[in-house]
């Protein structure tokens, strides 16, 4: 662990009942930082989040928050924030009453509450909508509301789950742009959680991609997109073409195939995205089964001695023939290593 | 929609003529007895009825134990039903039908268990003695305690009915939401889920008090000459002293209770329409 | 999380207390002895065998059959075609038919057998069996119309107007496309017709003459006179009844869905 570890897990382990949703699991997370949670649902994503909430108690291990031990801290004393994805607002109290509701419990002075309240409406521009009851706003604005709800306790961390899936493609513009102003004005801690990857890209400072209660791996945007280190991240960040590795050969149906170049002795697989396929030179044949045109892209599908080939080309370029077979090349210098196939 | 209204009163006429003279009618005459003095308007009976002791002993009493059982089916009610909504959605389906069970079997059954369980010799007296606690055995019976268990063993399944749909239609998240903004559980009690689930409980609220209130059969087994309630009373008034005077008055009291629980229900059925 | 230590225990209370009494009751009735008690005092049948040979349970359980089987049949003769009436058509006075059906369930029944007892069986010396039917079958109405109603706002109402523009003949639109879709909410509002019925005592309690005496109301007397466990026995005898035909409809009409 880190010195600089503002909210850190250790040996984390979750259950309902008899199922385990998360198992030994260490994380640690930087104060300010914006982390995303990633991967396909029922990974854990949202269990482990509820449980920094403290909405469920771990079945083992500790959760540890700006130097205290929280693991056994009840969801009403913990300073975290959380965002849920139906957003969650009271139906029976005004938006104002919402954002106040909270702050009331904290027995604070009328006037502070009614000047926190302003201000956290007026931040995510609903001061107009103050006497309003949730179900007359937008799906958009009650997100707002619940945003503000949680940011005027001036939590230690915010949790978002599933904060744009909501949201329709403009909008999603709008809320990533409103997420990351909060983050920058108020240096909140924050995470949230998402199972699309373009979300956790573009918005993310560090990703933790989830697979079956446990991280498969953590890095920076660029990691995961460039570097993914295991067959499941590599697929989920859009490599198709993937290929287990075995002795420094390429492990196909028809038998080992060797590779120009010499590879890490820990190398479990290579991938490649469509784009870093070449095609035109090299030592493997194909043949073209399919064509899409994607605007400024072609991507084949190609039959080949390793199986089905994906592989992309500039549209500029002249259109290749269903059916005809061409030469085509997987460079290894281009290819993601990964560590972990299975 | 169809548009013939000759097709559509003989379709429904039948039925509405028929409840109109073996229900509406006669009720309405027993009503009207009880406003009649000699010939002329009056509401003397009502005077009469109320000035007898017995008589305001059983009014009060019925109202008393009717908001007792109501409140006290409230607050297990709550109990029960949120365990009941927080249950794997199988074992919610047979949670919920044991509750609906005991709707199904005779009230006759269901009250007379407790003359096993309440009697001089029964169950609770055996583990009186038992551990000591007495020499004697206690009465249970004919006490306003044995009529209060059974009525509210008798009624308490509507009352977590109408709160576990009150609590299913709850938005999701509501209560973590409370919780992790700080509420402790009695401010999520107070805060969140009792405004969120207010009609629900007015409607079980309404069937328990309605039905306390209206009870012959356990109040008759239970409760017997000694704890006379509103129905047992007209009973006996009819039976015994031939009194049709103050079984209109009884009778006229429990219609309007009931049609002014009904006018509630209705009203807030509406309401929830309109959402 | 505090409420899931404390919800079993809640769970566990609460079901206790609202089917204990039933098992009780069971167990009571295999008794030995001579008196209604708990634990029972060895095992026997004999008061179960009992309930079959009183003469005046045996005459008042084929009066409250009958009651509930004749009077639900003809509550659904009445109620069937004013649900459809009030489901289908622009009906004048809608609301007020709509109430005037209902009412049964909202006068407490005690008052209406009080009413019909002075008002048709002593001026006009109306047959006793013969009200009693009258009284059930107009208990029995407001379930039907409900249950029924339900049924038919859950079809298509254009289904009857394709059936008309095919030939049919209105009635035979409602006969050949209707029923037929509607039969599962009709035997749904049987089956509750004739649970209520056969378990409703205040209506039946002035009703009663020399022979004539639904059930539960000779149960209620039998019990005034003696305290052996035959009545334990009949109760739980009715209970696995009503239990056995509730449990059945649910399994094959998905009850549960009509009421």
């Amino acid at each position: 662990m880190s010195d600089a570890a503002f909210l850190s897990l250790e040996k984390l382990t979750l259950a309902y009942g008899d199922t385990v949703a998360v198992k030994d699991l260490d994380l640690s997370i930087r104060k300010g930082e914006l982390v995303a949670f990633l991967g396909p649902s029922g990974c854990g994503k949202t269990t482990t989040m509820r449980s920094i909430a403290g909405l469920l108690t771990p079945a083992s291990g500790a959760i540890r928050l700006d130097g205290a031990d929280i693991t056994r801290v009840s969801a009403n004393k913990r300073s975290v924030g959380l965002v849920f994805q139906s957003y969650a607002l009271f139906p029976h109290l005004t938006v104002f009453e919402n954002v106040a509701f909270g702050l009331r419990l904290k027995k604070l002075p009328a006037t502070e509450i009614e000047s926190k309240v302003t201000a956290g409406l007026k931040s995510v521009g609903l001061s107009k909508f103050s006497a309003r009851k949730p179900g007359e706003l937008s799906g958009g604005q009650q997100q707002r509301v619940a945003l503000a709800r949680s940011m005027v306790m001036e939590p230690k961390v915010l949790l978002l789950d599933e904060p744009l899936s909501n949201l329709d493609a403009r909008l999603r513009l709008e809320m990533r742009t409103e997420l990351q102003r909060v983050q920058k004005e108020t240096g909140v801690t924050m995470i949230f959680v998402t199972h699309d990857q373009g979300e956790a890209l573009s918005l993310a400072d560090r990703i933790v991609v989830m697979l079956n209660g446990a991280i498969e791996q953590i890095g920076t945007p660029e990691d995961i997109y460039n570097r993914p280190i295991s067959r499941f991240v590599a697929d989920f960040v859009g490599f198709e073409n993937i290929f287990a590795v075995e002795g420094g050969k390429l492990a196909v149906g028809n038998g080992p195939i060797d590779l120009s170049g010499s590879l890490p002795p820990d190398t479990a697989g290579l991938a490649w995205r469509p784009r870093m396929v070449t095609l035109g030179s090299g030592p493997f044949q194909g043949t073209v089964r399919g064509a899409s045109f994607s605007g400024s892209t072609r991507e084949y599908l190609l039959d080949t001695p390793l199986g089905a080939i994906k592989a992309e080309e500039d549209a500029a370029l002249a259109a290749r023939e269903t059916g005809s077979t061409i030469a085509f090349d997987l460079p290894v210098d281009k290819a993601a290593r990964l560590k972990k196939f299975g | 929609m169809f548009q013939n209204r000759a097709e559509a009163l003989a379709l429904a006429l039948p039925a509405a003529v028929f409840a109109a003279i073996v229900f509406l009618a006669p009720v309405v005459i027993l009503l009207a007895e009880g406003f009649r003095n000699a010939d002329s308007w009056s509401l003397s009976a009502y005077t009469t009825f109320f000035s007898d002791p017995l008589n305001r002993t059983v009014f009060l009493r019925t109202f008393r134990l009717g908001l007792m059982v109501t409140a006290v089916s409230a607050v297990i009610g709550y109990a029960a039903a949120f365990a009941i909504v927080n249950l794997t959605p199988r074992n919610k389906g047979q949670m919920i039908g044991l509750v609906v069970l005991p709707l199904m079997i005779s009230s006759v059954a269901r009250t007379y268990a407790w003359i096993v369980i309440l009697g001089r010799t029964g169950i609770v007296n055996q583990a009186l003695q038992l551990v000591g606690l007495s020499d004697e055995p206690i009465r249970f019976l004919f006490t306003e305690t044995a009529v209060f268990i059974g009525l509210l063993q008798l009624f308490l399944p509507l009352m977590i009915l109408s709160l576990i749909s009150a609590l299913e239609n709850m938005p999701k998240d509501a209560i973590p939401a409370a919780r992790v903004l700080g509420a402790n559980w009695f401010q999520v009690f107070f805060k969140v889920i009792l405004p969120l689930t207010k009609e629900g409980l007015v409607i079980g609220g309404t069937l328990v008090f309605t039905g306390s209130l209206t009870a012959y059969i356990t109040p008759a087994i239970l409760g017997g000459s000694k704890v006379l309630m509103l129905e047992t009373l007209l009973y006996q008034r009819v039976t015994v002293a031939n009194d049709f005077v103050a079984a209109s008055v009884i009778a006229f009291i429990l219609i309007v209770m009931s049609f002014a629980a009904n006018l509630l229900l209705k009203r807030l059925a509406t309401a929830r329409n309109k959402r | 999380m505090t409420p899931r230590v404390f919800s079993p225990l809640v769970l566990f209370l609460v079901i206790g207390f609202l089917i204990g009494p039933f098992f009780i009751i069971v167990a009571a009735s295999l008794s030995g002895g001579e008196t209604l008690a708990f634990p029972p005092q060895g095992f026997s049948l004999k008061w179960v065998a009992k309930v079959f040979t009183v003469e005046s349970f045996r005459e008042s359980f084929a009066i409250s059959m009958l009651l509930a089987i004749g009077g639900t049949a003809a509550a659904l003769v009445l109620g069937v075609p004013a649900s459809y009436a009030l489901s289908r058509y622009k009906l004048p006075f809608g609301e007020t038919i709509r109430t005037i059906v209902s009412l049964p369930i909202i006068v407490p029944g005690i008052i209406v057998g009080l009413a019909l007892l002075r008002y048709i069986v002593v001026p006009f010396g109306f047959n006793i069996t013969l009200t009693l039917f009258l009284a059930h079958t107009a208990l029995v109405l407001p379930y039907a119309v409900r249950v029924v109603s339900a049924s038919l706002n859950n079809l298509r109402s254009d289904i009857e107007e394709a059936a008309v523009l095919l030939g049919s003949s209105r009635a035979g639109a409602f006969f050949r496309v209707v029923m037929p879709n509607i039969r599962s909410g009709i035997l749904a509002a049987f089956i509750l017709g004739f649970v209520t019925s056969f378990n409703q005592v205040p209506v039946s309690l002035f009703l009663s003459g020399p022979g004539v005496r639904t059930l539960p109301i000779d149960m209620l007397s039998y019990m005034e006179i003696t305290y052996d466990p035959s009545v334990a026995a009949l109760s739980a005898l009715l209970a696995f009844m009503s239990i056995g035909i509730v449990f059945l409809a649910e399994r094959f009409l998905g009850f549960s869905r009509y009421v």
